[in-house]
């Protein structure tokens, strides 16, 4: 809960100095989050998010309440201009209450006639794991990198009322984005155990293959349902193609041949489909719904598509690596899973004997070994992580290319993309 | 006019969208030269669509034809010629299209209007497409959960292929629906169709996880019925409407008939699958009974005999119990409540069409007659 306490600390700041409403400060804000610095008005005194949440959450609904509750916490955090370029904001921080809204919203809209299918589904909506947040924080943050300049809305005028509800369409789509690819992550799980069946099989295995089987439909459908709801057909292309991708990449997974194992290019296009596209095009989706150009459209398609590729190619490394620098202490799980990513392929190219070690297969645990070895001799690691870099810097250059703006709103959540990137080479899990 | 002069030079010039509606054309119109025996012979409403049927098999397979060939086989295997079943929603949704044809002066070869026409025809091809993809997905998510060992007397594909390639085929048609539903450029269709995705799957669940109370229930089991088999007909027939531009109020007769003969179909399916071929009880597949389904038929029993209820309730895993509940079938009117609650809807999607407005196009008239006729065949079925 640091930033909690770093909220705390400012506006404690605030309160000392004297800065609009400084009693009230003291009252602390649990949802605002502690974005850094924004620009539009100067000096005078805003009230504090808790007193709008109170008023606009009567009048005009969630929506509305939690785009002005990161203006105005980021209203705040602007008076205390000195500390603002000392500290790295965190990207996932700036839109974490945002987050929330969507974490409910999309737990009600989940809630089915049946309960239990609702249950199945939610356990991948459960908040812990910080993965589950990549995708709908991309996309907050690419929605607010291409916010379009808007002069001083007043309080309740129709360009401000559009602007929300366009926040909400975009807020829509990580909703959307998440579920399809939660019901991805369920039907993956279906263990293909048709031989089996017939044999031992408990009731819990087969009620846990059809539970998983319908809440992915499930999942899928209503995701279908609300993409209609945004009434934009290129927009419902796009996921629809995201969702084929997804499908395809899956199938590339289970149905390689052994060529296809010892290509690059082939395991490059596999993991497109599997990890990036979706991404990508949701990033797209955002930028069409608010009314960008074909090619800031196909800026943020590309950066997210290279974030996607770089985040895997890392996830490859890691498998190997684990938490340590050294290779063979990470979960190998998928070298365990037959499946041959970038570092091994890289160590193939410079060992052409490691091709028949690998077609050996790999239940026997020697193998693994051997072929460890021959990967800690090569530089496939090194490689990789250089490819993972290019792809990262194509999506900073892919942000930094998009048209200039002076908000900074734009500006901080374009750092923050940046930032992100930054996180996705250098993380060690 | 022979029908294959006719297709040669049409085919080189406008493509094969172009054909199939001229073919229709021309075939009616050689039966019309008939009409002696037109009103003697009671078209096979199967029949007149049977090309553009060909036609949409044809491009269903190519839509399907996946980028990973594996796939693409899974999906096929459903889309083969053979069970008469499936050409059953495709051909309701084009002799809908038909149905519907707005009156044309006569339209010269070539002119904008005629043009027009056969481009909207195309798109309610695309409906008639994407219904059986959506149709086909559920179906191999279906087996998947069921287990099934066959369907249709055809080893499932799931034993075959295993239960993760039939998600994942399942998975691939749905995108592909989608995808092509997104290129239809209509939002409120989009929409229908994504409702009918999700009531597919709300049926579904509805039935896998059907408590003791609900179970006897005859609205849940109506409403489950609704989800499960007609939701998908009803919503693609209003998506035919939509797409060629008729009022609310035409769109919602198109939708009671699907919605009708939906219901009608699956209460005859529930039947048949007590009595068979036969007439008589018992020599059914009786596979709904045996997966534990309680169908109308029981439902209309047990509310005859109240003692009946227990006898569901223990479940029929033991067949001395199947044949204790068929007992008291017999005895019920539970069959032939059911035929009249069936024949009830056949009626009601009759008098849909009935009150669809006036024409006096050859076309459509056939058409309109072909879906009466449809709604009797499903109510007299044997199987």
């Amino acid at each position: 809960m640091s930033w909690r306490w770093a909220l705390a600390r400012r506006v404690a700041t605030l309160a000392a100095t004297g800065g609009g409403g400084g009693a009230q400060a003291q009252r602390l804000l649990p949802t605002s989050s502690a974005a850094a610095g924004t620009g539009l008005l100067g000096q005078h005194h805003m009230p504090l998010a808790s007193q709008i949440r109170s008023k606009v959450v009567g009048c005009r609904g969630a929506a509305l309440v939690s785009s002005r509750w990161l203006h105005d916490a980021q209203y705040q955090v602007r008076q205390d201009g000195a500390s603002r370029p000392q500290e790295q904001q965190d990207p996932f921080e700036l839109v974490a209450d945002e987050l929330s809204l969507l974490a409910n919203r999309l737990r009600s809209m989940v809630a089915a006639e049946v309960p239990k299918l609702a249950s199945a589904a939610e356990y991948f909506f459960k908040v812990g794991a910080e993965g589950k947040r990549f995708r709908p924080t991309v996309l907050l943050l690419m929605a607010s990198a291409l916010k379009f300049p808007l002069s001083e809305s007043t309080e309740g005028g129709v360009l401000s009322i559009l602007a929300d509800k366009l926040r909400t369409r975009q807020q829509n789509i990580a909703e959307i984005t998440e579920m399809i690819h939660v019901a991805s992550l369920l039907h993956d799980d279906v263990l293909d155990d048709a031989d089996t069946r017939r044999g031992v099989s408990s009731l819990n295995l087969i009620m846990g293959n059809k539970l998983s089987v319908l809440a992915g439909d499930f999942l899928l459908s209503r995701a279908c349902v609300a993409l209609a709801a945004l009434g934009n057909t290129e927009v419902v292309s796009l996921m629809a193609t995201a969702v084929e991708h997804l499908v395809t990449g899956e199938t590339m997974q289970i149905s390689t041949s052994r060529e296809q194992r010892r290509s690059m290019e082939y395991y490059l296009q596999k993991t497109y489909y599997k990890t990036a596209s979706l991404i990508s095009n949701s990033c797209k989706a955002v930028a069409i719904l608010a009314g960008h150009t074909a090619e800031v459209s196909m800026l943020a398609c590309e950066y997210g598509r290279n974030l996607g590729l770089a985040f895997q190619l890392i996830d490859d490394v890691l498998d190997f690596t684990g938490t340590s620098a050294s290779l063979g202490k990470g979960s190998l799980s998928d070298i365990r899973h037959g499946i041959i990513t970038a570092p091994m392929l890289y160590a193939i190219e410079e060992f052409p004997q490691l091709q028949e070690v690998v077609d050996r297969g790999f239940d026997n645990p020697a193998n693994i070994e051997i072929a460890l070895d021959y990967l800690r001799k090569s530089r496939g690691i090194e490689r990789t992580k250089e490819l993972a870099r290019e792809h990262a810097d194509r999506a900073v250059k892919a942000i930094e290319s998009l048209p200039d703006s002076d908000d900074e709103d734009v500006l901080t959540s374009r750092r923050a993309l940046i930032d992100i990137t930054e996180r996705v080479i250098t993380r060690t899990k």
